[in-house]
């Protein structure tokens, strides 16, 4: 038995040895003082890239901290003369040159001044060929030239007259209007940038483990937000939600993102829930064929059929647990409506009607039914987009259509889409909510024909309109444009769609007051970190 | 197989004796050096296959470049990542530098792979290292008695211990305890790496499964092996029972564990996937998984490549042990 209690010692020697190897594992300091720091996690990091051209949107979470814009943004999507470097801006009266005039003092986190130079540099770069930002494309299109009269003053001169530049450089679409320092970015170039950025934002950059964590330290005294109520902030990857919750019981982080089944949970264990309200619109919508719409979506009448068989009511309660609201124009991003002026009435709204479907399809010669293609895929803060296909192919079924559900990968889909591959056939879309130019730029690329890109609606009086848009510069006329476009979207039913999805973000019962804002892919931790 | 190694003939038997360590330090060299060759032939198989299998999946811009993308982006972003190339010069070019550790950039977060091997790696040996020193440390002593205390009640507990690690899920077991231990009763950290606790859970769930192969294999090792004759002879010729069970028998039945666990420590480093995802762990499983989801093709091919060369150097030194252990095996070859 001596033998026995020998290979015993040496088992627990083997967990010691373990524990003094694992003892060398990188400590978790970067959690340890919660009452001075702020930790959000998030299920996603998107491509992890700090570095503004190549990161894009879906990294403004954290980017929109270390990085200012050319022109602010207010939380509710307004264009802010406090929150970005530009304290004005005005247009020549031909609305080809706009000169914006930059806050005074500046200094990047390495201490170098921010000039012109500096916002020239950086929205070039911005816009170059290499970047994969949304709005790359039309700018370069549309710039022609960017003077720099005076190391506070700007002038970027248009090939066209138009509006869109203080929007399109603003924190309320994408990335185009972050500004880095010229000559930190000559000197280490671009691939040791992005992985030590430095900005002029209120918190510095300060390790980043990819797949872990990025973590960010304040800014004594920024101008954007004061003295900081958090000494550092970071951002942890954590994908599974369970233990983003977890983590939240534990006092470990502050803000998660949940799933909107998860919310009547943390609601009963009063957990505060922000709600980024109608932060996407679910839409569905028809595969134009090479030469446009395809028989039998192509009639009028069985693309409104199609509509009147879907109970968006019963939708949004039990797939989204009553997180959502019905929604009734193809397209229609609401945070825009305001914007433009545009109210859908009463008529617009679409009832639960299979009655009047049925003899809408009849009406159409296809009241014995037809085939359709439905995909069903997965898509980021979607997970209920396979369950949402297979209830509208239920609904769909109804009426006599045999549906077919084809489950494949996003991209798959994107592809057929795109390439018009599988003209007829349907798919869907969580498309984030904007304001109005933000919803143009959408428009653009989804329901202008000439754009060929993404086009999605093929219609020539629409196709009129948004042309207009895009050579006018007189914001009522472009309201009624933009109104005239939603309108038509809807009475001509071009599209499905189905429902505005609130979002929700779960806090730590001691956060306090937070305004999560409406602003696409950003959440404001600057504006809940001000000390001002 | 290892039927084949068992009988070797009688003749070879012959040879062990008289040869001397010279002899035997070149057989094992060149037995080393067969296998090298043989790990370099599969990992170029294995290039060629990855290869291709990653471009078959589709094109990564889809999901790289935003809803709003034009043609034209498509194009630029194309020439920039090196995409609009002939598959013919992707492939030279990937495995000119792969040779060189040299793995290209990331399409998703534009860095060199090899840096996002280096830093997701370690993580990924050290919980795997932890993983199997707890099934180890779980693993024999309950293999050892059950078979010792055969059809005792502790033979039964280590059968149920079996069958659960065996039948249950890795994720569900990783969603209960983070849902329990972390979340509710908050004993132990439910992911992220924060020091030697948070090594636990994660640790505890991969390695759950391992525990049960293993104890098995000790348990079915150890029965057959004491019931041997020189463990009768041992017993009869009054060797304490502490010293025939732990020195004499269980040494003969560590082969077939040894083989096991070296392949299970392999796939412990290389295919933590769903653990990784649900601690929030960032090691080599969860950068394969983004790498596939995002269809970055240089991050599946050297990830691919990576654990098929760890999984060759682990199988080399499982035979190695082999054959220092067992002479047959070394003289097989």
């Amino acid at each position: 038995m001596k033998r026995a209690s020998a290979m015993a010692q040496v088992f627990l020697l083997i967990l010691v040895l373990l524990g003094a190897m694992l003892g060398l594992a990188p400590a978790g300091d970067a959690w340890a003082q919660p009452k001075t720091e702020l930790t959000v996690a998030l299920s996603s990091f998107a491509t992890e890239v700090l570095d503004p051209p190549l990161g894009g949107h879906l990294v403004k979470y954290y980017l929109s901290m270390i990085f200012d814009y050319l022109v602010g943004t207010t939380p509710d999507g307004q264009p802010s003369r406090e929150g970005g470097l530009a304290t004005r801006w005005e247009s020549s009266p031909d609305y080809k040159r706009w000169t914006f005039h930059l806050r005074k003092g500046v200094k990047f986190h390495n201490g170098d001044e921010l000039t012109s130079e500096d916002v020239k540099f950086s929205i070039l770069r911005n816009i170059g060929k290499r970047s994969t930002t949304g709005y790359a494309g039309p700018l370069r299109t549309l710039i022609a030239d960017i003077e720099t009269p005076a190391p506070d003053r700007i002038v970027i001169v248009s090939k066209e007259p138009t509006l869109i530049f203080p929007t399109y450089l603003s924190r309320s679409l994408s990335t185009e209007g972050m500004i880095v320092p010229k000559k930190y970015v000559e000197s280490v170039g671009d691939d040791a940038f992005a992985r030590k950025p430095i900005g002029s934002g209120p918190y510095r950059f300060v390790e980043q483990v990819t797949g872990s964590h990025v973590k960010l330290a304040a800014v004594d005294n920024h101008w954007r937000i004061g003295t900081p109520k958090f000494k550092t902030m970071t951002f942890r990857l954590v994908p599974e939600e369970t233990t983003r919750i977890a983590l939240l019981r534990r006092g470990e982080v502050d803000v998660a993102d949940v799933s909107r089944e998860r919310v009547p949970e943390l609601e009963r264990e009063s957990f505060p829930i922000h709600y980024r309200r109608e932060e996407s619109i679910l839409t569905m919508w028809w595969i134009l064929g090479p030469d446009g719409p395809v028989a039998p979506t192509k009639d009028k009448r069985v693309r409104e059929a199609l509509n009147l068989a879907i109970d968006r009511a019963e939708i949004a309660q039990s797939i989204f647990g009553g997180k959502a609201e019905p929604a009734s124009v193809p397209l229609g991003l609401s945070w825009s409506f305001k914007d433009v002026g545009f109210k859908p009435t009463s008529e617009m709204v679409y009832p639960y009607d299979p009655a009047r479907a049925r003899k809408l399809l009849a009406d159409a010669g296809v009241g014995s039914g037809f085939n359709l293609d439905i995909y069903a895929y997965q898509l980021p803060g979607l997970p209920e987009g396979k369950t949402l296909a297979e209830a509208v192919a239920g609904y769909w079924e109804k009426l006599g259509i045999k549906t077919r559900l084809i489950p494949v990968d996003y991209p798959a889909f994107r592809k057929a889409w795109v390439d018009r591959a599988t003209p007829g056939a349907v798919g869907y879309f969580n498309i984030a909510n904007r304001d109005w130019i933000g919803a143009y730029a959408l428009l653009e690329k989804m329901a202008y024909t000439p754009a060929k890109g993404n086009a999605t609606v093929n219609d020539p009086e629409i196709d009129a309109m948004i042309a207009q848009v895009m050579r006018q510069t007189d914001r009522e006329k472009i309201n009624t444009l933009v109104r005239g476009v939603y309108t038509r979207l809807r009475s001509e039913h071009y599209g499905v769609p189905v429902v505005y999805l609130h979002s929700p973000y779960a806090t730590s019962k001691s956060l306090g007051k937070w305004n999560v804002g409406s602003v696409m892919y950003d959440l404001f931790f600057d504006v809940l970190a001000s000390g001002k | 197989m290892g039927e084949e190694r068992r009988r070797s003939p009688p003749f070879r038997t012959s040879r062990w004796g008289s040869c001397s360590k010279r002899q035997t330090a070149r057989t094992m060299l060149r037995f080393i050096f067969a296998r090298l060759l043989q790990s370099l032939v599969a990992l170029a198989i294995i290039s060629v296959v990855v290869f291709t299998l990653a471009r078959a999946t589709g094109d990564p811009l889809y999901l790289i470049l935003p809803m709003s993308a034009s043609q034209e982006d498509f194009d630029n972003a194309r020439r920039y990542l090196g995409l609009d190339r002939p598959y013919v010069e992707q492939y030279l070019s990937f495995v000119g530098r792969a040779v060189t550790g040299d793995f290209g950039n990331s399409l998703r977060a534009r860095r060199p792979v090899s840096d996002l091997i280096r830093e997701r790696l370690p993580n990924s040996l050290k919980l795997a290292v932890f993983a199997m020193g707890v099934s180890l440390a779980m693993a024999f002593p309950l293999g050892v008695m059950a078979a010792v205390r055969k059809g005792t009640g502790l033979d039964r507990f280590a059968q149920v211990v079996s069958v659960l690690g065996q039948s249950l899920p890795t994720f569900w077991v990783a969603i209960l305890l983070v849902e329990f231990v972390a979340g509710r009763l908050q004993w132990l950290p439910a992911g992220g790496i924060q020091g030697f606790t948070s090594y636990i859970l994660p640790g505890f769930t991969l390695g759950w499964f391992v525990v049960a192969g293993l104890m098995r294999l000790l348990r079915s090792g150890m029965l057959e092996v004491l019931d041997s004759e020189y463990v009768k002879l041992a017993r009869v010729k009054g060797v304490g029972e502490g010293r025939v069970i732990w020195l004499h028998a269980l040494k003969n039945a560590l082969i077939p564990v040894i083989t096991f666990a070296g392949i299970y420590f392999a796939i412990l480093v290389t295919t933590a996937i769903v653990v990784e995802t649900v601690f929030a762990w960032p090691g080599l499983g969860r950068l394969a998984y983004e790498g596939i989801s995002s269809r970055d093709f240089p991050v599946i091919q050297a990830v691919v490549l990576t654990t098929a060369a760890i999984v060759a150097v682990i199988n080399l030194c499982v035979d190695c042990l082999y054959a220092l252990i067992d002479p047959r095996i070394r003289y097989a070859r």
